[in-house]
């Protein structure tokens, strides 16, 4: 049939037409892969950019009913309150320090996961790297002074012998491994 | 040779941090707010028309305990505070905390005041039940003013001076113990200054 | 109120496999570490640090350190997989608490070479044996005596908290002082130079000590400040990451070249040749992978060079030493195992630490989520029945360029006694990624959705599996066949140690006296042997591994 003769026909009955034209509709949808009917899940954030800040912050706070979880993971109720709160403070337009604040200001320091750098916690922050310092020139030292004492060492006596009988030890000793030695290579050779 | 005493000595300290850290508690928060002005706020009452803030009070020594009918220790503590409010004239103002919960509306349908209405109605059964020791008592739903005098469980109470400043605060249910040894001498030396 | 009837059940959480053989994988562990102590206390006690107890006390110290490792490693696999957030270390004090003996006897497994080989440093290694086991006495007090809070301080006891630092109080402050007492009378051993294999395993030593401490403070300031009535506060992961991470930087970096120096005094020309092309490899490769898995940051850089160079290096190193000939012990392949582990576990840390990917939606019955190049087509959710819960469980088509890859089914669950929810998550894993499904809660509203948590989280699998190598390596080197043999004293050996003792000892003097004989018959009797390797094997090996003794250990020093 010709396209004018469709069109024609199709503009003199009304309900139809449209019946006609879901029809066609869906006959075409139909035809395309499923994918393309299948939605994409929504994110659960209403705002993710907020969101995603959120769950920066809570993941330095801590909560205080599990106390051993952060705010961001949680599942406490006072933790889903604070969260909200959080979250209105971020559409607010707080900084992440004036909403740590906040928090401090209610909870004290026990909220937070960072501890803040204080006097009071100089001796925590800055105490791994000045052990550090200590211990690498303890080190340093160590291996200088144990050095320069077994140089000194070799010469000095210790109570059983003297000198020259720890020195004969010595030689006899060598002797014995490079007998030992050249009978082995001999046995080898052969 | 001294330097093969640091371990021992190091330990020596360590061992009386533990020693001392065996009697503390490491739940507990303390309050930050202590000696701090009392938030303000304005709530609406379990009973009454008008709300009540802090304000209402100043000029007098008040306690602010943090209750809701969900709470099992709350029952433990009530009695107490029952026998506490007829013997001491200091008012207490009760906070009725989230009193509902998340299971009370899951399809989140109710309005908000439907909410306010079954909760004043729970409280009021409950206080009935189980004695009334507040002069009255305001409804935090969303428990925002909670938040802000940093609950963060059930019970809670609140020493509140003549000025609106909070002077102490009890976690957990108040004992007949507490109330000899602490909230007394507390209450007595502010009425006195 | 009435007990339910069928009990309380055991805590859901609790309720695997993976968490019943955790536990007793870490106390294998805690409990070895007294066998390293009893042999640092006996050798205190009679005054003998000698080879024989730095010789024994490696392999000892070695499957303490094993079972430590599979414990741990153990540990924080099933909280990956099981609580559901993906996460697999929290710096909970308990985790510290089997952290820090793993440091240090790592610390103490390295020293105890030094010890052994060369007869130094025995006062610090015997400490780092004292330490160990400490830490293990103090991880039990600090767990079961209610002094901090942890998801593991199940059953918190302030009164047995007394008597666990009763305990720990004696043990430790007895040892300690005995180490006080008797460490200034321990011998020095050899010399070393300030660039030599020594001082690279004592660096480690360092390093090790000090990120020990640091996670000792940081596990402990709470409950100082508190005790000094400072008020409280926390101390959580962002410290301990900020604080342990540069720490170990350091402690990669020098672990390839303190395998490739020698002992007393190493060559930095010849080390910097030796290692040239693995360092300049590392750098390039850990400059361009980050390019190409997702972002380009620096801590991806630092983390997949480090990696890369330990697991190079240690390659290099096989492939040179399988070059030789030789028999190759156990000793040096439980090495390159436990390091080869390591570099695994390096670069899975910072493989899903930089590029992980997660998507928290809202989901119907014929939703997908899609990152790339992976869709997750939720098909449908239904209830189902367990032996003491009933859950919602999603199924969930893993769909991969077009074709169905795998079927993931997440529950959540609500156990009948406890009506805990608990959210049981359905992994994807192959060798190099984990696809990690956690079904949340039903939304209210008339769409009927589910909040649903989508993790891609790629080179996770290689934290497993280099933990398992790492394990593998303790075993193997734990038992070298050295450690086997009944007798390894022959003529030959004994003499052979009394010269490398010599040479400890006094090189000066031999070098007056000696050199060249000593030289002269030792490099005829090697050339023999390089050309007969099958019939001097047993020697040969011998006379370069074994330990050398104290010579004079019968005089006092």
């Amino acid at each position: 049939m010709s396209p004018l003769f469709l069109i024609q026909k199709l503009k003199i009955n009304g309900v139809q037409n449209f019946l006609w034209a879901s029809v066609l509709l869906l006959l075409a949808l139909g035809t395309c892969s499923t994918s393309s009917l299948a939605k994409e899940a929504e994110p659960l954030a209403s705002d993710e950019v907020v969101e995603a800040r959120l769950v920066h912050i809570a993941e330095e706070l801590r909560c205080l009913v599990c106390q051993n979880e952060s705010l961001s993971s949680s599942r406490a109720d006072l933790a889903e309150d604070l969260r909200a709160q959080v979250r209105e403070q971020i559409i607010k337009g707080k900084t992440d320090q004036e909403i740590k604040d906040y928090l401090v200001e209610r909870y004290g320091d026990f909220v937070l996961y960072r501890p803040a750098v204080k006097p009071m916690t100089w001796l925590l922050w800055f105490g791994p790297f000045a052990c550090l310092l200590i211990a690498l020139g303890v080190l340093l030292i160590a291996i200088k002074r144990r050095n320069e004492k077994i140089q000194v060492k070799e010469f000095t006596s210790d109570q059983s012998h003297d000198v020259g009988q720890w020195v004969h030890m010595q030689e006899q000793k060598a002797d014995q491994f490079i007998n030992a030695t050249e009978t082995h290579t001999k046995k080898l050779k052969d | 040779m001294k330097k093969f005493l640091i371990p021992l000595v190091l330990f020596g300290v360590l061992v009386l941090f533990l020693a001392v850290g065996l009697k503390r508690d490491p739940h507990e928060i303390p309050s930050p707010l202590i000696n701090k002005a009392a938030p303000d706020f304005s709530l609406q009452t379990l009973t009454g028309t008008a709300p009540f803030s802090p304000q209402d009070l100043k000029g007098k020594v008040w306690m602010l305990n943090v209750w809701a009918t969900w709470c099992v220790s709350c029952r433990e503590e009530h009695p107490v505070l029952v026998a506490f409010s007829k013997q001491i004239g200091v008012p207490i103002v009760g906070l009725s905390y989230k009193e509902i919960q998340p299971q009370d509306d899951p399809e989140k349908k109710l309005s908000p005041e439907a909410l306010l209405k079954l909760a004043r109605s729970r409280g009021s059964v409950w206080l009935e039940r189980h004695g009334n020791p507040y002069t009255l008592s305001v409804m935090d739903l969303d428990g925002r003013v909670g938040i802000d005098y940093g609950v963060y469980g059930v019970p809670e109470t609140y020493i509140i001076d003549k000025n609106g400043v909070i002077r102490y605060k009890q976690i957990g249910p108040v004992t007949p113990q507490t109330l000899s040894e602490t909230i007394i001498p507390i209450i007595k030396g502010l009425e006195n200054s | 109120m009435p007990a339910p009837l069928d009990g309380h059940d055991l805590n859901p959480l609790l309720q695997d496999p993976g968490l019943v053989i955790h536990p007793p994988m870490l106390y294998m562990g805690y409990v070895g570490m007294s066998v390293a102590f009893a042999f640092a206390i006996a050798a205190l006690i009679t005054g003998r640090l000698d080879s024989a107890w730095s010789r024994w006390s490696r392999p000892w110290t070695v499957i303490a350190w094993s079972f430590l490792t599979l414990g741990i490693g153990l540990g924080s696999w099933w909280a990956y997989y099981e609580l559901g957030w993906g996460g697999w270390w929290f710096w909970d004090p308990v985790e510290n608490a089997s952290l820090m003996p793993w440091l240090v006897s790592t610390a103490l497994i390295h020293s105890l070479m030094v010890t052994e080989k060369r007869g130094g440093f025995k006062a610090w290694t015997v400490l780092l044996a004292i330490a160990a086991f400490s830490l293990s006495l103090l991880g039990t007090f600090l767990v079961r005596s209610g002094v901090l809070t942890s998801v593991h301080a199940f059953a918190s006891d302030p009164t047995r908290g007394v008597f666990v630092l009763c305990f720990l109080a004696v043990v430790v402050g007895s040892s300690l002082t005995l180490f006080a007492w008797r460490a200034p009378q321990v011998t020095l051993g050899g010399s070393m130079g300030l660039l030599s294999r020594e001082t690279f395993l004592l660096l480690n030593s360092v390093l090790l000590s000090v990120a020990t401490a640091a996670v000792l403070l940081g596990t402990l300031y709470p409950l100082v400040i508190d005790a000094l009535n400072l008020g409280k506060l926390s101390v959580g992961p962002p410290y301990f990451n900020l604080v342990f991470a540069p720490l170990m930087v350091p402690l990669l970096f020098i672990l390839i070249p303190g395998t490739v120096a020698k002992w007393r005094s190493a060559s930095l020309p010849d080390m910097v040749n030796h290692l040239k092309w693995i360092a300049i490899f590392s750098v390039v490769l850990g400059a361009c992978l980050p390019f190409l898995l997702g972002e380009w940051s620096i801590g991806a850089f630092i983390g997949w060079t480090l990696g890369l160079w330990v697991g190079l290096g240690t390659l290099q190193h096989i492939f040179e030493r399988a070059l030789k000939p030789g028999r190759i012990g156990g000793s040096f392949w439980g090495m390159q195992f436990a390091h080869l582990g390591l570099a695994i576990v390096v670069m899975g840390v910072t493989g899903v630490k930089s590029f992980e990917v997660e998507k928290d939606v809202k989901m119907s019955v014929g939703d997908e989520v899609t990152i790339a190049p992976y869709v997750f087509k939720l098909n449908d959710i239904t209830e189902v029945t367990g032996p003491n819960y009933k859950a919602f469980q999603a199924q969930i088509d893993v769909v991969k360029s077009g074709e169905i890859i795998e079927q993931l089914k997440p529950e959540k669950r609500r156990y009948l006694s406890s009506a805990m929810p608990m959210t049981e998550a359905a992994i994807s894993t192959n060798l190099w990624r984990d696809l990690y499904v956690s079904l949340g809660d039903p939304l209210p509203g008339d769409l009927h959705q589910w909040s649903m948590r989508v993790y891609y989280k790629p080179f996770v699998p290689w934290l497993w599996v280099g933990v398992l190598i790492m394990v593998l390596g303790g075993v193997l080197a734990a038992f070298d066949r050295r450690y086997r043999r009944v007798s390894s004293s022959g003529p030959l050996q004994t003499v052979a140690q009394a010269v490398s003792s010599l040479n400890a000892q006094a090189p000066s003097l031999k070098d007056q006296f000696f050199s060249d004989q000593v030289g002269n018959s030792a490099h005829n009797l090697s050339t023999v042997q390089d050309q007969n390797p099958d019939i001097t094997s047993e020697h040969n090996s011998s006379l370069n591994e074994n330990s050398s003794p104290n010579l004079n250990s019968s005089g006092a020093h």
